[in-house]
Formats: C-alpha cells, sequence, structure tokens
C-alpha cells in the first residue's frame, strides 16, 4: 500500500510540474510557484462556477423551483467528467509513455492499475469540487436546507465523478483499442471519438418545448438527464428529499462498479498497454518517387502530421471548428426552404420567428464567432509538443521566422472553416453585406489573433518533460492561460456588445482593438518571441 | 572548416561549464573530443550546432559566424546528438523527406542516397513504419543516414557508437573515412578511447570544461596509450 500512495504521489507531481511547467519541483522557491499557480486556478474556476451557479438560483427561485440547482450542477460535473476523461484515458490507464518505468517497479500490476485509475479520479474530484461546491453553497444559502443537506451533500460529492469515469473509461478504451488495430490507428481513433461526441450531441439535442422559461426548462432538462442517467434522480433523492436508501444506492453503486473496473482493467492492463505501445511494423516497405517541398511547407507538413496523429490535439483544438460548422450548416437547413420541402420542422424555427430572439442571435453571432475561434489555437501547444524533439528544430537550417510562419499558418489552416461558417451564418440569418463583412472580418482579427497569441503564451510557459500529449494540450500552464484569457477576453467583448446601443458599431471597435493587438502580438513575436525560442 | 575561439559557457550561480575552449578542425580531420562525465563536451558540441547560445567567444563554420548567421552555418553541418529523440509520429521515409526538404536536397540525389545509406545501415525495409516503433539502434541509423542526405561539410556526432551493432559500427566509421577524404571534416564525443585512438587523426581533452590536451593523436598520445594519457591528465589535479 506504502509503495502506491508514492506512486501516486509521484504522478501527482509529476503533473503538477508538467501542468504548471516548473523545471524543477525540488527547490522552494518552485515548490511555491507552483501551488501558487494552483492556488490560483482554483480561485478562478470557483469563482467562474459561482457566478454560474448565482444566476441559475436567481432564475430557478423565482419560479420555486431552486430544489433543481445541486442535481443540475451534479449532471454537468458529471457530463464533464465523462467527456474529459475520454481524451485522458489513453496517455493515463493505457499508452503513457513511462508504462515501462512504472512496470519495472517492484509494484504489483494491480497496485500499479490501482495507482492509475486514482490518479484520474483525484483530477476528475478536483474538477466536481470546483464545480460543486459553489453551486452547494449557493443553494444552502437561498434554500437554507438542514444540517442534513449539508451532512449528505458532503458525503455524496465525493462519489460523483467515479461512474462517469468509468463510462469514459471504457468508451476511450474500446476506442483506443479498436484502432490500435489499424495503421492509421490515431487517424481511426480521431474518427471513432469524433463520431462519438457527434452522437452526443444529436442524442442532446431538445426538440422540446424550448420557448418555455428558464425553471420550466431546467425540469424537463432533469427529467432527461434522471432518465439517461438514473444515478442523477439517485442524487437528488438522497440531497434534495434526505432518502438514506437513496443515498447507499447511490454509493453503493458507484463505489461497486468502480471496484469492478478497477479489477477487470488490471487483468487486461498489460495486454492492452502492449497493442497500445507496439507500433505497427513489418509492412514491407518499397522507395517509390520522392516529393520535394520548400523548407516551410515541409514544417507546415510536419505541424499537420502531428496534429493528426495526436488524438487529444484534434478534440481539443479541432472540436470547436467542427461544432460551429455543423451549427451553421443545421442552421441554414432550418432555414431554408429544404426543411418545408423535407418537412422537417424544429422548435428552433419558434425562437428564430420571435424577433427579439432573432434580433439577438444576429447581434451576437459574432460574439459566439469569436468564442469557437478562441478555443482554436493550435499554436498554444506547438512549442510544447516539440518535446525532446525540439533539438530537431534549433538545429536545421531555417530561420526562427520560418519556424513561427509554419506553426501561425498551420492554426490558420485549422481555423478557416470559421470563415465559411460566418458565410453561412450571414445567409442563415439573412445578413445584409455590412454585417456579413463584419463577422468575416472579426472571425480574421481573431483568427491571427488566437494564433499568435497561443505560441507567443507557449514560448513563455514551454513544457518539453510531458509523458502524455494531454498533459500539454489541455491541462499545461500555457493551455490554461489562453483559454481563460481568452474567455476572458471574449466576456468583454460580450460587455461592449451589450453596452454600446449600436451594436455594428460596437463589433466595428472591437475588430479594430483585435487588429491593433494583432499588430502588437506580431511585433512581438519578432522581437521576445525569437529571443525566448533561441534561449529554449 | 570548424573555428572554435575563446567558447566559454556558464549557467546559473556562474558555474561555467566551458571555460575559455579554443581548437580547429580543418577538412579532411576527424577530431575526436574526448573528456569525463560532465566535462563541457555536449556543451560544446551544442553551442557549435547552434543549438544553444552563448555570450562568450565565437564559433565559425567555414569562416562563418554561427552567432551572426546561424541559418547558413547550420546548412553545413550535419548533427546527430548522443540520444536522437526523433519525430515519433512520422515513418522513417517521411522523417529523411523532411530532412531532405530543409536542406533543399534535389530528389533525384536524395532518393540515391537515402537507398545507399539505409542499405548500408539495413534500415530499408524500416522506413515505413513509424519511428515510433523502432529500436533505439535504428533510431540512430536512421539519425545517421538523415545527416549524410544532404552531404554536410561538418559531421558533428555527440557519442555516435553507443547503441550502434558492430556491423553498422563498422560502417559509420567507413562512411566517416569516405567522407573525411571528400574534403569533410568530423567532429565527435566520445567515451570510447579506442575508437578515438583509431579513427581520429586529431584529439582533445576537455576536463571540467578547460581544454587540457590537443593536437594530432600523435602528439597527444605520444609513446603511450591514449588511455594512459587521459586518466593521466584527468587525475592531475587530484
Amino acid at each position: 500500500m506504502d509503495k502506491v500512495i508514492h506512486l501516486i504521489r509521484m504522478q501527482i507531481g509529476a503533473i503538477l510540474i508538467d501542468m504548471l511547467s516548473i523545471g524543477n519541483f525540488g527547490t522552494k522557491k518552485s515548490k511555491e510557484s507552483g501551488y501558487g499557480g494552483l492556488v490560483l486556478f482554483v480561485i478562478i474556476m470557483s469563482g467562474v462556477s459561482f457566478m454560474y451557479s448565482i444566476m441559475i438560483a436567481g432564475g430557478l427561485e423565482v419560479f420555486n423551483s431552486l430544489e433543481i440547482l445541486p442535481p443540475l450542477f451534479m449532471a454537468f460535473t458529471s457530463l464533464t467528467s465523462l467527456i474529459t476523461t475520454i481524451f485522458k484515458v489513453k496517455g493515463t490507464i493505457f499508452g503513457f509513455r513511462d508504462y515501462d518505468m512504472v512496470m519495472s517497479l517492484p509494484i504489483s500490476t494491480a497496485g500499479i492499475v490501482a495507482s492509475r485509475v486514482f490518479f484520474l479520479y483525484a483530477i476528475n474530484m478536483v474538477f466536481a469540487a470546483i464545480i460543486m461546491i459553489p453551486a452547494l453553497l449557493v443553494y444552502g444559502v437561498m434554500a437554507q436546507p438542514g444540517i442534513l443537506f449539508v451532512l449528505n451533500s458532503i458525503v455524496t460529492l465525493f462519489f460523483i465523478p467515479l461512474v462517469p469515469i468509468i463510462l469514459a473509461s471504457v468508451l476511450g478504451t474500446v476506442i483506443a483499442y479498436v484502432a490500435s488495430k489499424f495503421r492509421y490507428r490515431n487517424f481511426f481513433q480521431i474518427v471513432l471519438s469524433l463520431l462519438l461526441f457527434v452522437g452526443f450531441m444529436l442524442l442532446s439535442i431538445n426538440t422540446g418545448d424550448t420557448g418555455q422559461k428558464i425553471a420550466q426548462m431546467s425540469r424537463i432538462l432533469t427529467e432527461k438527464i434522471n432518465a439517461y442517467y438514473p444515478l442523477a434522480a439517485l442524487y437528488t433523492k438522497a440531497v434534495i428529499h434526505y432518502d438514506v436508501t437513496a443515498m447507499l444506492s447511490f454509493i453503493g453503486i458507484s463505489v461497486l462498479t468502480f471496484l469492478l473496473y478497477t479489477i477487470g482493467i488490471g487483468r487486461c492492463f498489460k495486454w492492452l498497454n502492449t497493442k497500445m505501445l507496439t507500433g505497427i511494423t513489418g509492412m514491407k516497405f518499397k522507395m517509390e518517387e520522392l516529393k520535394t517541398n520548400s523548407p516551410f511547407s515541409a514544417l507546415f507538413r510536419k505541424e499537420m502530421k502531428r496534429f493528426f496523429t495526436t488524438p487529444t490535439y484534434v478534440l481539443n483544438t479541432g472540436f470547436g471548428v467542427i461544432l460551429l460548422t455543423l451549427g451553421a450548416v443545421a442552421l441554414l437547413f432550418i432555414t431554408s426552404p429544404l426543411a418545408d420541402l423535407l418537412n422537417l420542422h424544429f422548435k428552433i424555427e419558434e425562437l428564430l420567428s420571435m424577433p427579439q430572439f432573432a434580433g439577438m442571435l444576429g447581434d451576437f453571432a459574432p460574439v459566439a464567432i469569436s468564442f469557437f475561434m478562441i478555443m482554436s489555437s493550435t499554436t498554444m501547444a506547438s512549442i510544447s509538443l516539440e518535446g525532446k524533439q525540439l533539438w530537431i528544430l534549433k538545429s536545421l537550417p531555417v530561420s526562427i521566422k520560418t519556424i513561427f510562419r509554419a506553426k501561425i499558418a498551420f492554426n490558420l489552416a485549422i481555423v478557416s472553416p470559421i470563415l465559411v461558417d460566418t458565410v453561412i451564418i450571414s445567409f442563415a440569418l439573412n445578413y445584409d453585406l455590412f454585417q456579413g463583412l463584419l463577422i468575416l472580418l472579426m472571425a480574421v482579427v481573431y483568427a491571427l489573433f488566437i494564433s499568435m497569441f497561443g505560441l507567443l503564451v507557449n514560448l513563455k510557459f514551454p513544457n518539453f518533460h510531458w509523458t502524455s500529449e494531454t498533459i500539454v494540450v489541455k491541462q499545461s500552464a500555457a493551455s490554461m492561460v489562453c483559454v481563460f484569457a481568452g474567455m476572458g477576453i471574449v466576456f468583454v467583448q460580450y460587455a461592449c456588445v451589450y453596452v454600446i446601443p449600436d451594436k455594428a458599431l460596437a463589433h466595428l471597435i472591437w475588430i479594430g482593438l483585435v487588429a491593433a493587438a494583432d499588430f502588437i502580438l506580431y511585433r512581438m513575436l519578432h522581437t521576445y518571441g525569437m529571443q525566448r525560442f533561441l534561449e529554449l | 572548416m570548424l573555428v572554435i575561439k575563446n567558447f566559454s559557457k556558464s549557467y546559473s550561480k556562474g558555474r561555467k561549464a566551458v571555460d575559455n575552449l579554443s581548437l580547429e578542425v580543418s577538412g579532411g580531420d576527424i577530431f575526436g573530443f574526448i573528456g569525463h562525465n560532465g566535462a563541457g563536451k555536449t556543451t560544446t558540441i551544442r553551442a557549435i550546432v547552434g543549438v544553444m547560445t552563448f555570450e562568450e567567444g565565437d564559433i565559425l563554420i567555414d569562416g562563418v559566424s554561427i552567432k551572426k548567421d546561424p541559418v547558413s552555418c547550420k546548412k553545413a553541418i550535419a548533427y546527430i546528438p548522443d540520444n536522437p529523440d526523433l519525430y515519433e509520429h512520422l515513418t522513417g521515409i517521411e522523417y529523411l523527406n523532411f530532412i531532405g526538404d530543409i536542406y533543399e536536397v534535389d530528389k533525384s540525389d536524395r532518393k540515391t542516397l537515402i537507398e545507399k545509406y539505409a542499405e548500408a545501415f539495413s534500415i530499408t525495409g524500416n522506413l515505413g513504419d513509424s519511428i515510433a516503433s523502432y529500436s533505439h539502434g535504428m533510431k540512430q541509423k536512421l539519425a545517421i543516414t538523415a545527416a549524410l542526405i544532404h552531404r554536410p561539410k561538418l559531421l558533428v556526432l555527440d557519442e555516435p557508437f553507443v547503441g550502434l551493432d558492430p556491423k553498422a559500427s563498422y560502417t559509420l566509421k567507413t562512411i566517416m573515412a569516405d567522407l573525411c577524404k571528400d574534403g569533410s571534416a568530423i567532429f565527435f564525443s566520445t567515451h570510447v578511447l579506442e575508437v578515438a585512438e583509431k579513427l581520429c587523426n586529431k584529439i582533445a581533452i576537455i576536463k571540467d570544461g578547460k581544454l587540457v590536451a590537443s593536437g594530432t593523436t600523435q602528439e597527444v598520445k605520444g609513446n603511450h596509450s591514449l588511455e594512459d594519457v587521459f586518466l593521466e591528465l584527468i587525475d592531475e589535479e587530484k
């Protein structure tokens, strides 16, 4: 047991170092910086959760539906655990780079499996606490429930992530295993994961009465969640209605399935890891006609290969582009005569026919474009992903400018479909030429912004000692700075558009500001950025 | 071909990894750079190939300063580190093509040289496989092949024989000799003193960042074995 605890501590320490890009965690200063950064992260995320809890609680209270708040957030926490854990399975439970080293230690396979699974639980528990505690506090203050609420909600909190972790792990493992059968395993993993998510999206589209008020929408949503995820119903009974049987059932089911899962994983741990860590070899190679490219093109193609062979990279940065494209096409379809022709009608048409809603959608669509754009930065991880191969780039006869241009160009290529989406959305929402140009320009300035900003942030906070790409793409200091700064920028943009009565003017001002920022970032890349690269 | 002038490199807290190093490597030389662990060999090599910046001194490749025009210098150099971490998401042939593109090696030349060196190192059959599936030795062979396909004027290797099987080691030695006959220069660090003694026409010994011996192999070792000379020099200040 001691050895397993040591292993868990080592893994958590490694994650902290990876996340916060701290090279030497042994020094006092590094440890203080590390913990300080983590505390700041927790405070910010908790603040966001508080804000949302208060907003939603306010709406629910008006319609005497405050009791929906805890189960709603529980469902959201479970969904977050589910979606994020699917990405983490390969790299945490299976296919982690220090597999050989860990498996050579005098610790039983069961112990190693327990440490990896607990490690996954610990990561999810942090996020569960960040999301749930503020929501439970808000409910506690507003609803003034008894002491039993406090006790039950604290106890059940620790069990919320268990079942979602299992579901996600099983799905993630199946995807990774199926993909491992193919030569282009990473490509298949990406395709399978995308199909899974699109499936989720299609299943969860609520074609109920979207015209109803928040409380009724939340009730319908909660009923749907309880139907798909029965543990949510047990949770509600346990925490809101103090049902002891429901609480014991919730805890029992969660723990039992988790234990069964851990035992099951232990049995196939070595076999699955061998499958996933072994490349497919033995294909008879025949030298064919070689194609030549320019150095810039070669670097661009390397970025492209890196991107498409790293499933977590694709899913994390490309997902926003895919989602927006699907949404734009769906919007176009819904508002086109084709929907009438095929006699397909969606409740959202009801919303679109309401002038207030249609107007709001038209005014804030550019903000939505900005949001999706800001979430699609490949450059925020592109320096870190060079990893131990950085020596190659640094020893090659190419200028740093060319290296930067290739990385930025690739990011621009990835987000370019959003430019097409703006045209589609303009058609769907009947924008005039000026509005259409505004939304297109917004996409262009943001595309440049996020490509250059991401690169600068990654130069400032690189991490070359990762053992899993997931750490770099999703949990590093660079990715967190980019995501939170991006969200902050979009939030300020939203506030500006909300406050300024002339929406077109608001968008124009914002485009100007982002374009100015683009120019500053360009200069910074040529000065600070290049110097920083030399120092890496 | 390679001139190192008063090169020094300090890390944090003022510790000097290399202190006032000067040496010259001419075309046709196979220059052995030997020293104990932590002596400053890799630091020197990293500075030569432009992977690491430095403030004191200068390094000239074919008369051009690596500080002032790193891209031109790097065009003439091929570098193979001691632990060649390569792009695992690429196949062997993709990596070779990538290097060929960066060094602007023309198509026919590239094909001929890839075939030649891949065959010499017996990795032709593996070129279609992902580098992630390669063993350490295979990665080393691939890195050497990639270094040779652009006909470097200066080949810089850090512990090149570690991880190579005997046949590959022999092949590499043969290739090194052929390159030097064509006028290229080779600068490599090694712990294997017998190889340095047999292969190199010039040797430098570095100890705690300082050059303690330099010259032709005969000048450095005299009537003794290189091992004896090395051990004596390293033990001198104890």
